[in-house]
């Protein structure tokens, strides 16, 4: 990591993944994750990690067969001191596909939904609840608004979009590894990203506005957020420079507020992380009773706890857009077609306006496993041939249950394609 | 040279008829039992990821509430805060724009 | 009997067989080593991983040949190696007798051996499962680590380099003893032959048993 911080910006973490070389046998395994050929080292040799071209996604930490990647930053003791400081409130904002794999931490079989649990081991901790399931809502109402912004903005005619809205279609922007992906890679899909935050900086946004005033009553400078994250490329995400706005929109706000700067999220621990916090306090979630969640900030929808899943955030948005256009519920709520493993999922949903009576066609597709399946589609958009209106795009095989900064499953790997085998030579 | 420049050899029938269909029998177990059992540890291998996608499926059923605009709190957050959707406060906390970082991989 | 008659101890295609270990398994050994102990930079580490993989690949189709072509060895092999008798306690109660010969000069009575002795026995065992452990390890960490369940392809990790260093500490031992039983030696790489007088003094119950005399021309 040496002078490998040309792809970043000021204050950004550079290289949240790195590789330890005692460990390393040199096997390729991870290369053949890696959605971004930043893994560099012959076959054979031992490999490192360009961090210029890592997106921090963590595939190459939960698929080595030796645990030779680690990451570089670790906010366990960061976040023990302030939960031990009486003055702070620490929000935990918890990602929804940690609720389904930190039970593996605690000796519970994979897939089992902990909720309840994580809640009450959080909260014996010192933790306030913030679910970002909640969060995952708002991103819907957000992003949703934004993409039907884009559809009428198209439908009104004019080939250039007009001021405030992107191109078609709009890629999801919730996952900071396909954000870094697209801005190292191709530029020029950036206006297609929705403008949306991804739902960790949301709820580190409203925490510290909304939550600290109306909710916690407690002075924003004294709340400590922290990102409870399957994911490694949120530690990154977290530390961008875009995401002081809470404190910008307090300062600013008729000069309410006027301490020193604060990020909207303080600090991030990934799915292992907050095992490991746990135990060092000496809290078995296994053995938790369980708590309902502490305020209305552990309020959430269906659609907002499948984000977790390659498909969700999709399957979210068409539920509540559906309503909007045609002023019903969708029936049935589940839409099978962006759902399973498949790598690229595609599918139209025809919509009647319940205003204008004309009907709407709206073509999705959902991509995850990047390294595989994202090339075609990126191909299509750059070309001006895609025949999508939203694409959901996650790095990780499976979405964010597979983040790189879940529990590494033994008896399982996130390969997902053919089963070809892949000599390695060079 | 003579026709053979040795005067003693193995006796090639020295195993027994049972014996070489036991070894045979066991060198074939040998080989077949773990490639049969790393065949299905290998095609179970994403059986993980179903899991925990289930699992994330059964919280949705679960859930009183299914549609992110029904949920009261996004609600009670517009009524009391941002206001709506693409409001200027919205703009200012729950969005952002990226940055051209393709110079620092050229 | 003629102490002057020779026996063929290992036919041709033993011969060749072991001929494609020596090419393969001594540079599977080397740069074995050489890779547990990434000993060089980049590049070499990358043509040391090159050179053992070549050579697994070579050992890999040696061993399916032979195990085609000379089946019944593989059988009588099989049944020699892994047939334990109380003899071969009592061999091992003495070491065989070598360490006494090599460091005090004294010959002490060993108990009688087959084609193999006790040593010979466990280190045809040793290699034949954990050359086929080491060959069936080495194709899935080449092939498919990124396929493998993690658990699975890190024991296969493990499996290969503990059995790849046991195996080679074994090599050192066979290729030394191997050098000092000369006349097995020449037999192994040239001939086939050794002398009958040899092989009653090494392998009294091989020549007893399971020689047969050909028929004087």
């Amino acid at each position: 990591m040496e002078s490998a911080t040309k792809s970043f910006q000021k204050g950004e973490i550079p290289g949240i993944i790195a590789i330890d070389e005692a460990t390393c046998k040199g096997c390729d395994s991870c290369k053949r994750h890696c959605p971004t050929g930043a893994i560099t080292g012959m076959f054979g040799a031992v490999h490192r990690i360009d961090a210029d071209r890592c997106i921090n996604c963590g595939q190459c930490l939960v698929s080595c067969p030796f645990g030779a990647p680690f990451e570089t930053v670790d906010a366990v003791e960061t976040v023990l001191t302030r939960l031990n400081n009486k003055d702070v409130a620490v929000v935990g904002i918890i990602a929804p596909a940690v609720r389904v794999a930190i039970g593996e931490e605690f000796g519970l079989p994979a897939g089992t939904l902990a909720t309840a649990r994580m809640y009450g081991a959080m909260e014996k901790a010192g933790f306030k609840i913030l679910d970002n399931n909640l969060a995952a809502d708002l991103t819907i109402m957000e992003e949703g608004t934004e993409l039907l912004h884009r559809i009428q903005g198209e439908l009104s005619g004019g080939e250039a979009p007009e001021e405030g809205h992107g191109p078609l279609p709009q890629f999801t922007s919730c996952c900071p590894a396909w954000v870094r992906y697209v801005e190292l890679n191709h530029p020029a899909l950036i206006p297609h990203l929705s403008s949306a935050k991804s739902p960790q900086q949301m709820a580190g946004a409203l925490a510290k506005t909304y939550g600290a005033q109306k909710i916690w009553g407690v002075e924003p400078g004294k709340v400590f957020t922290v990102g409870i994250m399957p994911c490694t490329a949120k530690k990154f995400e977290a530390s961008r420079p875009e995401f002081i706005s809470a404190y910008h929109h307090l300062a600013a706000g008729g000069g309410t507020y006027s301490g020193e700067a604060f990020p909207d999220v303080d600090a991030v621990l990934t799915t292992r992380d907050l095992a490991r916090l746990l135990k060092k306090m000496g809290i078995d979630l296994a053995k938790e009773p369980g708590s309902a969640g502490d305020s209305v900030m552990a309020e959430y929808s269906g659609a907002g706890t499948i984000f977790g899943n390659t498909g969700g955030v999709m399957e979210a948005a068409l539920r509540t857009v559906h309503a909007v256009i045609t002023g019903t519920e969708m029936e049935p709520l589940e839409y099978r077609d962006v759902r399973g493993l498949k790598g690229v999922k595609s599918a139209s949903v025809n919509l009647i306006d319940a205003k204008t009576g004309k009907a709407l066609q709206v073509n999705v597709a959902v991509v995850h496993g990047l390294k595989e399946n994202i090339g075609a589609i990126v191909d299509e958009v750059l070309s001006g041939r895609s025949p999508y209106h939203f694409i959901e795009v996650m790095n990780c095989p499976g979405g964010c249950i597979n983040g790189g900064g879940q529990p590494v499953h033994p008896e399982g790997s996130g390969w997902m394609s053919a089963i070809a085998p892949l000599f390695a030579w060079r | 040279m003579g026709k053979k420049d040795y005067q003693y050899m193995e006796n090639p029938f020295q195993v027994t008829r049972r014996e070489f269909l036991s070894i045979t029998g066991a060198i074939a177990a040998f080989t077949a039992l773990p490639a049969v059992w790393v065949r299905s540890r290998v095609t179970k291998r994403n059986n993980y990821l179903r899991a925990r996608a289930a699992g994330l499926y059964l919280d949705d059923r679960n859930a009183k509430i299914r549609v992110s605009h029904g949920n009261p709190v996004v609600t009670k957050i517009y009524d009391e805060f941002a206001h709506a959707p693409l409001s200027e406060i919205s703009e200012a906390l729950f969005h952002t724009r990226y940055i051209n970082r393709s110079k620092g991989i050229a | 009997m003629d102490d002057h008659a020779l026996i063929l101890k290992h036919p041709l295609r033993v011969r060749m067989f072991h001929y494609i270990l020596v090419i393969s398994f001594l540079p599977l050994a080397l740069t074995g080593l050489a890779l547990f102990f990434k000993a060089f930079d980049e590049p070499a580490m990358n043509l040391v991983m090159r050179i053992h993989v070549v050579a697994g690949v070579v050992l890999t189709l040696g061993s399916l040949g032979f195990f085609v072509i000379a089946y019944d060895r593989v059988v009588l092999f099989i049944r020699r190696s892994f047939a334990v008798t109380v003899n071969d306690v009592k061999w091992f109660a003495v070491l065989g007798g070598y360490p006494q010969k090599f460091l005090l000069r004294k010959k002490v009575a060993v108990p009688p051996m087959g084609k193999y002795n006790s040593g010979q026995k466990l280190f045809g065992a040793c290699m034949l499962t954990g050359g086929a452990l080491l060959i069936a390890t080495g194709w899935g960490l080449w092939g498919f680590p990124h396929l493998l369940p993690h658990g699975m392809a890190h024991a296969f990790g493990e499996i290969h380099l503990i059995l790849g260093l046991f195996l080679t500490l074994f090599l050192c031992v066979h290729v030394f003893l191997g050098i000092y039983m000369f006349h097995d030696f020449k037999a192994m790489f040239l001939h086939g032959r050794i002398p009958y007088a040899e092989a009653r003094e090494a392998a009294p119950l091989w020549v007893e048993n399971e020689l047969v005399a050909l028929r004087k021309e």
